[in-house]
Order: C-alpha cells, then sequence, then structure tokens
C-alpha cells in the first residue's frame, strides 16, 4: 500500500525530533537533512518542519548536470549519487524550498532520501516515526482523502507546493486546518 | 483508532550484526517505548528504532529520547570509584584521583562508622532521586533506615511531584498521578490542562492533545505563557504566576453556580461540597480576574466548556504545584472534576504529568522523609511493623521521619546532618536559593555522590562511585499513567561501573548489616523483595511480575496479586481511598505567593524546562545534538517590559533577587505575559537560576516555590553579545 509523507504544519511544537531521528536513520551520517523553521520567533512560538517535497518532476534533479539525483520508484528524490555528483551546487540553488545542502569536506550534495531503506519496506521515515506532535505523518491516500474531507475547508489550499513547483509527493496543509472542525458540543 | 492500528502493525528494521533491546526512555514520566540497537559483535548500544508496539507512545519519541542511547558510551562517563584528598579543593572539578572499588569502600565505612560514633546514627543522610527503577528506589530507603540506621533520607521528588502526591492523597486518600490510562486521552472531549508546558516537557503526549482537538474536542490551558499549547487552546487563561487557586476557585464556583455540579455524585461520593460552595462564592469572575490577571470571559468561557464536556480530563504540572500552595492548586483543580463528577469512569478523570522518569513509584515506596514502602507512613505503627516484618527487624529500629529534601540543608548547616550519600540527584543545580545550598554541601565533614557522570554536586563529593545508566541494568519504573513497566539491559556496564543496588548491598556489608542486604543479588531478587514490601500498601505492587509486564504492555497499580490483572481506571467502583470511601472537596482560602513584587523587584520569575534538556541538564548537556539546539539558558522578556528597560533581543542582562542574581541572554516574546519573566533551570555554576529562586516550601509537601518570586532586571550595557 503506498503511502505519503504529510505535513499539518501547525501542529509543530518545535521540539526537532524529526532532526534528531533524521540523523539516526542509516546512510545520513548523523546529519540532519530536514529542518525546523521559527516562523515568527519574537511574537509566538509557531514553528514549522520544513523537509523535502519530493516533487514529482524535481527541480534539483532538472538542473543536475551529472545526473547525479536519482528518483526512486517510490517517487522519493534521493540524494545525490557519490560517483557521480560533481559538486557544482546547482541543485541547492534549483530547490525552492532550499532543502540540498553541500558537504564542502565530500565536495557531495547531501538530502532527504525520505529514509528509502525504510520507505522501500513500508516502514515509515525516522522523522515521521517520532514526530511527537503528528505534524509529520505517513499515510496512505485513503488518509490523505480522508483527511481533506474531514477538513474541507473548500478552498484549493490543500497542496501548497502546487505554484511553485508543480506535484509533490509529500502533501501539506496550510495553517487554519482546524477551520473546518465542527465542534462535538 | 486506525492509526494506532497501523503503528502497531508495523516491523521494525533489523540492521545486521544486531540486536534490538525493547526498553524505555531513560528520561521523563512519559517512559516512551523505545528499541536500543545493540552490536552483536560488540556488544555496546550503538543506535535506537522506534517502538511501533508500544501502546502509551506508538513509536514517538522527543529529541531526548532519539539520542538518549549516546549517554551510555559517552566520553564524560565515570569508570572507576574517586577520591578526594584535599579537602580545600570542594565545589571545584580538581583534586580526584582513581582509586580501587576496595579503597573507596573503606574510606566511606570509616567516615560514616566515625561520624556515627562522635554524633549519633542521625549524621548521616541520604539524598536520592526518582530517574531510577523501583527496585533501586526501594532498596535505597531501606539503605538508609537499616544499613545506615538514619531517619534523614529524602529526595528530589520533593522539587517535581510531591505536592501532586499531597493533593491527591488529601482528595482521593491515594496518590496515582492519574486515574486513567493515557489513550483515554485520545477519547475525552475537554482537556483542561493548568501550569503544563505539555510540548516541551511531556512532547509525546502533544499527538493526543491535537487529536482531541482534531476530533472537535476542546483545550483549555492555564499558563503565564503562550505555550505551543496555549497558543492552540481554545480558552487560554494567561494568568499571573502563584495564582492558580484562585482560577480553580473561580472556575468552581461558576460550575456551581451555572448548574454543573453532579448532585448525585457530590452527595454520594464526595465530603466538603457545602463548605467549598461558600468558600468559593466570592470568587466571582471579576474578583477571580483581579487576582489572577486573567479577563474574566475567557474565565466564564473555560468554565461553561468544561462544565458542557460529556467527559473531561482536569491535568496539570509543575506550574502548579511548584508552589507555596502547590498542594492546594493540586486539590483546588481537583475539586473541578469532583464537583461535577467527572471522574471514576473512563475518559474523565484528574491526571499529572510526571516530570522524572519514575516520579510516580519512586514516591511510592520508602524514599520520603515520612514513608515506607507501599506508600505507607512512617507515622502509623501498623505501616511500620508490616514492613520491619520484610525488612527482619524490629519495629522499634525503625528510624523515625526525617526532614524534607530542602529542609536537610537547614541541618547540615546546623551540623545535626554531617555527612551525605547523594545519588541519582543534582541539587548544586536543582535546589532553590543555590547559594546557600552549595555552602551546606562544601561544609558537610564528608559526601558521597554516586553517579555516572560528574555532576555539578558530584564536585562537593570526597568520593565518587561510577554506577551504571538505565540501559546496563534491568528493574521496573512507574510511568505518569501508574502503569509499572520493565526496564531491559542493554549492555553490561561499562568500565567498573556498578548499578546503585549492588553499591549499596556492598556498602552494607561492610557496614556490618550484610544480614539483611546478602540475598540481594540481582536487581530480580531486589524486586521480588519490593513486590513483598509493598503488599497490602496503598501501592500494591505484588502482584506485578516481569512476566505479567511484558504480556499486557504493562501493569497498573494496585495489583494485589498474581490473578489481579492491574487497575487502569481508578475509582470506577466509586470508592475513594478515605476510611469512608468517599472523596474530599476542598474548600481552600486563597493565599497568595511567598515574595510579592514590589518597587525594588516588580517583576515576576518563573522558571521551567525547555524541551531539549532533562531535570539538571547533567545528562542532556553532555549531548551534542542537544547541547547545539539549546546551549544556554535565556531569560524571556515581553517587548513592551524589554522597551521599558532598553533591552534588545539578544542583549546580555543582569536578573537578580533577594537570593542572587545571574547574567542571561534575552529573548524578545509576546509569549511572555508583560509582568513575567521565565527562564529554564537546566544549566549548572554561575548560570542556574536556582541561584534566585525562592526557598519558600508548600507547609505540606515542603515543595519550593520555583514558579514565582520577585525579580528584577538590569541592563549590561558593556556586554552586548560578541
Amino acid at each position: 500500500m503506498k503511502k505519503r509523507l504529510y505535513l499539518e504544519l501547525e501542529n509543530c511544537i518545535g521540539c526537532r525530533s524529526c532532526l534528531a531521528a533524521c540523523t539516526q536513520c542509516g546512510g545520513h551520517e548523523e546529519r540532519n537533512r530536514n529542518y525546523v523553521y521559527d516562523v515568527n520567533p519574537l511574537v509566538n512560538r509557531q514553528t514549522m518542519p520544513l523537509m523535502c517535497l519530493h516533487c514529482v518532476n524535481p527541480a534539483c534533479a532538472r538542473s543536475c548536470p551529472a545526473q547525479a539525483i536519482q528518483i526512486h520508484e517510490t517517487g522519493a528524490v534521493l540524494s545525490a549519487l557519490v560517483e557521480k555528483c560533481i559538486g557544482c551546487q546547482n541543485c541547492t540553488i534549483a530547490c525552492p524550498y532550499g532543502i540540498p545542502k553541500f558537504d564542502t569536506e565530500q565536495n557531495l550534495m547531501y538530502k532527504c532520501d525520505l529514509c528509502i531503506d525504510r520507505t522501500k519496506d513500508g516502514i515509515p521515515p525516522m522523522c515521521a516515526s517520532v514526530c511527537p506532535s503528528n505534524t509529520i505523518q505517513w499515510l496512505t491516500e485513503e488518509e490523505i482523502d480522508a483527511k481533506q474531507s474531514q477538513f474541507n475547508l473548500d478552498n484549493d489550499k490543500w497542496v501548497t507546493s502546487m505554484p511553485l513547483e508543480g506535484e509533490t509527493n509529500v502533501r501539506v496543509n496550510l495553517p487554519g486546518i482546524l477551520q473546518g472542525v465542527t465542534k462535538l458540543f | 483508532m486506525q492509526r494506532d492500528k497501523f503503528f502497531k502493525e508495523v516491523e521494525n528494521v533489523r540492521h545486521p550484526n544486531e540486536t534490538l533491546v525493547k526498553t524505555h526512555c531513560s528520561y521523563c514520566g512519559m517512559q516512551c517505548g523505545m528499541n536500543l540497537r545493540v552490536n552483536t559483535k560488540t556488544n555496546k548500544i550503538i543506535g535506537v528504532e522506534p517502538r511501533y508496539d508500544w501502546p502509551v507512545t506508538l513509536g514517538k519519541m522527543c529529541p531526548k529520547g532519539v539520542t538518549a542511547y549516546q549517554q551510555t558510551n559517552h566520553d564524560d562517563r565515570l569508570l572507576k570509584p574517586l577520591i578526594r584528598d584535599d579537602a580545600s579543593l570542594k565545589g571545584t572539578k580538581d583534586g580526584f584521583r582513581e582509586a580501587t572499588w576496595d579503597e573507596a569502600y573503606d574510606l566511606i565505612v570509616k567516615k560514616f562508622q566515625e561520624l556515627q560514633h562522635d554524633y549519633g546514627k542521625d549524621s548521616l543522610s541520604v539524598y536520592s532521586g526518582v530517574s531510577m527503577t523501583n527496585e533501586k528506589c526501594y532498596l535505597t530507603g531501606k539503605f538508609a533506615r537499616v544499613g545506615l540506621q538514619t531517619r534523614y533520607i529524602d529526595y528530589n521528588g520533593r522539587f517535581c511531584m510531591a505536592s501532586a502526591a499531597g493533593g491527591f492523597m488529601r482528595s482521593f486518600g491515594v496518590d496515582r498521578g492519574s486515574t486513567l490510562p493515557w489513550t483515554d486521552l485520545h477519547e475525552t472531549d475537554c482537556l483542561f490542562i493548568a501550569g503544563s508546558n505539555t510540548a516541551d516537557c511531556h512532547p509525546t503526549s502533544m499527538f493526543r492533545v491535537w487529536a482531541v482537538q482534531e476530533r472537535g474536542g476542546y483545550l483549555i490551558v492555564a499558563d503565564p505563557r503562550e505555550t505551543p499549547i496555549a497558543r492552540r487552546a481554545d480558552v487560554h487563561l494567561d494568568l499571573r504566576p502563584g495564582t492558580d487557586l484562585a482560577l480553580a476557585n473561580g472556575i468552581l464556583n461558576l460550575l456551581i453556580q451555572n448548574g454543573y455540579a453532579d448532585e448525585e455524585f457530590v452527595n454520594n461520593h464526595t465530603n466538603g461540597f457545602e463548605e467549598t460552595k461558600e468558600l468559593v462564592k466570592e470568587f466571582t469572575p471579576e474578583y477571580t480576574s483581579e487576582l489572577t490577571g486573567v479577563a474574566p470571559e475567557k474565565i466564564i468561557k473555560a468554565a461553561e466548556i468544561y462544565g458542557k464536556a460529556p467527559n473531561a480530563i482536569v491535568m496539570f504540572a509543575r506550574g502548579i504545584e511548584q508552589q507555596v500552595k502547590g498542594v492546594d492548586n493540586v486539590s483546588g483543580y481537583t475539586n473541578m472534576a469532583l464537583v461535577t463528577g467527572k471522574i471514576g469512569r473512563p475518559k474523565a478523570g484528574v491526571a499529572t504529568f510526571t516530570g522524572q522518569g519514575n516520579g510516580q513509584g519512586g514516591r511510592e515506596h520508602g524514599q520520603k522523609a515520612d514513608a515506607l514502602p507501599g506508600y505507607r507512613k512512617i507515622a502509623n505503627p501498623d505501616h511500620v511493623k508490616a514492613v520491619a516484618k520484610v525488612w527482619g527487624i524490629e519495629p522499634e529500629e525503625m528510624p523515625k521521619e526525617g526532614v524534607s529534601a530542602y529542609e536537610m540543608f537547614g541541618l547540615m548547616e546546623q551540623k545535626t546532618i554531617r555527612g551525605l550519600y547523594l545519588l541519582c540527584s543534582n541539587p548544586a543545580v536543582s535546589a532553590p536559593n543555590l547559594n546557600y545550598v552549595r555552602e551546606q554541601l562544601k561544609n558537610l565533614d564528608f559526601m558521597v555522590c554516586a553517579d555516572f557522570y560528574l555532576s555539578e554536586s558530584a564536585e562537593y563529593a570526597d568520593v565518587i562511585l561510577p554506577t551504571t545508566t538505565w540501559s546496563e541494568d534491568e528493574g521496573t519504573v512507574t510511568n505518569l499513567e501508574g502503569r509499572c513497566i520493565k526496564i531491559n539491559k542493554a549492555q553490561e556496564p561499562l568500565g567498573e561501573s556498578k548499578p546503585d543496588w549492588q553499591i549499596q548491598v556492598e556498602l552494607c556489608e561492610r557496614l556490618g548489616r550484610g544480614k539483611y542486604f546478602s540475598h540481594l543479588n540481582t536487581a530480580s531478587d531486589v524486586g521480588d523483595e519490593f513486590r513483598l514490601a509493598s503488599k497490602g500498601g496503598y501501592a500494591d505492587y505484588y502482584g506485578i511480575t516481569w512476566d505479567k509486564i511484558e504480556k499486557q504492555d504493562g501493569v497498573f497499580w494496585p495489583c494485589k496479586d498474581e490473578d489481579d490483572k492491574g487497575t487502569p481506571h481508578m475509582f470506577l467502583d466509586k470508592k475513594f481511598y478515605h476510611p469512608d470511601g468517599k472523596a474530599k472537596i476542598c474548600a481552600l482560602p486563597y493565599r497568595p505567593p511567598a515574595e510579592e513584587p514590589n518597587e525594588d523587584f516588580p517583576l515576576r520569575l518563573t522558571t521551567g524546562r525547555v524541551v531539549y534538556h532533562y531535570l539538571s541538564g547533567n545528562q542532556t548537556r553532555r549531548i551534542n545534538f542537544l547541547r547545539d539546539m539549546c546551549p544556554e539558558p535565556f531569560v524571556e522578556v515581553h517587548p513592551e517590559t524589554a522597551a521599558l528597560y532598553n533591552i534588545e533581543h539578544e542583549e546580555f542582562v543582569r536578573l537578580y533577587t533577594r537570593r542572587g542574581e545571574a547574567e542571561y541572554k534575552v529573548k524578545i516574546t509576546e509569549a511572555i505575559r508583560k509582568d513575567t519573566v521565565f527562564v529554564p533551570y537546566h544549566w549548572g555554576h554561575d548560570k542556574s537560576i536556582n541561584l534566585l529562586t525562592i526557598p519558600a516550601l508548600d507547609p505540606m509537601s515542603r515543595m519550593p516555590e520555583f514558579k514565582a518570586c520577585a525579580a528584577q532586571i538590569e541592563k549590561l550595557e558593556l556586554k552586548k553579545v560578541q
């Protein structure tokens, strides 16, 4: 059953468990490949995770002159292949979300690979596994559809990345998701 | 829940040449389930995998949990006993030399016996903690009273759970921190959370909290700060620190006035309603607002939501408990559940967030100055008799009640206490009024510290004994639900480190008390004796076997015999633990904090945690990821207050109270009240906010008022950020 990463941004409590967990994923060499931003730190404590959205037609891969960025059959956009990456950093500039980072020592790009050694076997990525606030979830298409109908905001804001970089394999809700909730009493 | 089911079905990743050891996190009372990855060739812990099958947390972990495994093989581990020959170096890291266990034991025995010969048995003291297993907590009580034969033992739960314990004891006649399992949070209609920064302190509760809102339920939060949980609350009661009792009384008054009292429940199952009803009458929304600073309409709305909710859970934490009236605050909020009858059934009840890993179990088995295993009391001759029998001593030999943790420092000043055995605690950071506390530690005739890192408190010791981490030993702990769970051993102790229980047994043998301890050769031996010692007490663990824990995903106490499955929900039979079976609704007159702001100290200082650190930070400040995320303390100041003092974001300021001062980097945020400043307490030496906090104690729980004191802030002209 295909599952997708789904982000419910407003749930984020800024604990950065996702970053800590990312460092623990096999092959990530203890470097986190996702990020958490303070939205407006001088005002309140709203934070949001920022991770690779695994675009269907990713700008990072399109901009890579060495075809070092492979797209896995699950849709995951992988980290640069060591043997191919030439360290040009085109991908870091091309990505509209600022995801690929550059390791100057190894002359190599590294980015979120959706914990491919886990997700290919149906195991949730580390960030979604540990996320204590359900900001980062790992859901089936049906569950995502159910979310969309439960929180029917009657607008076209469900997939936020649409205007920026086309279709993505990660689904993100916009702030205000609880507006659609009917109160119990 | 569909999602829960999904997570339970997820298989774990299995790496070649590795085994997964099922266990629980070493930190807070959530005790999140986790698998430690152990390399089968080196037998060393090398990582962590989520434990999807654990029903309470479903694999979720906070950043502390994810990195907890790193503490065991950390370079800072103490691997051999250390002795300091030059007492003038006390209070520093210097002057220690490595020693053998025999040499360390000989010195301890010699010094302890000298002190007790010259100044009496009670010249020694034991100061412990509750991040240990039930077995260790239990044995520490026996170690003090049978091994050392001293009355002076207390523990750092005085700074953590004592007020919750006192409040529950008074209201229900029993203290189990939660009347229901955490999985009930998912199903309830309203959460009323007071004084808990849940997102930072118990993050793995958050998915259940958000789930309540996602289902259309309500969230009410009482907190001076707009914490992440308050940010999304349906009502945020942004009260002044230290005024919780007024708020609880105000809401109770509205619940009664507006017809939300459950008369049948009140009449049949409680005492004290009429008296309380009279007392809270004066707490009108306007008067309550005057005392607390919360707008009257918010108080009215909160009472209406809680009153209307078919099921609701009142939850609280240190915010209301670490006050000079912490016990009253607990009973005050508990009154809401009792008056409306929202207790004694699934999905409704009262719960406190436990700060320390075994904050629940550790307070039940005889580490408190006045308590014996199974939540028995030293003041009760029948209780003493029952425990003395298990211990093989005469009841007359049982030492009398001692004093609470902070009060022990007073006895050190008077030289009543001259020797200290400190374990599992770091009072040189965590106690209030630190200038005084550190002075008393320095003046001790002889101090032993058992720890696995050289803590700030160990700097005052004459002998340091290297102990194991949580993953090098086995035993049980009781999580914040009252669920007894199993901690499993993942690797052999590093270096020459030993588990606390083994050290205590070996010391007692050398002190000539071996006949009471020599039969305890494994953690399991200690566990068997501990179960027996708790048998018949309020907190009865007799029926909790390690097998049953494994089969049932933990066992809730009370669990009286082998056929008893335990008690996930308390009071389902509407029977409370007072002699007449009724709960007590408490009439509680409001008292202000011990220290109110004035012209010289116009601000209220409150303290708390950040998500990256645990307690005094002795463990978490050493973990690279956690240190990098939050390397130093800060003071939160509202922008308007900052403007008054001409202070800028990230500038250094001097913060001071009548007891001390320290310098902090400013964090400007609208998420704090204008009259309040906040500093987290996880740092040592000159960064400790407890240099400033007040040692005013709750009269019942002896809990210091960490959450409110009068402070002043001062701009440091020449100390801009480099």
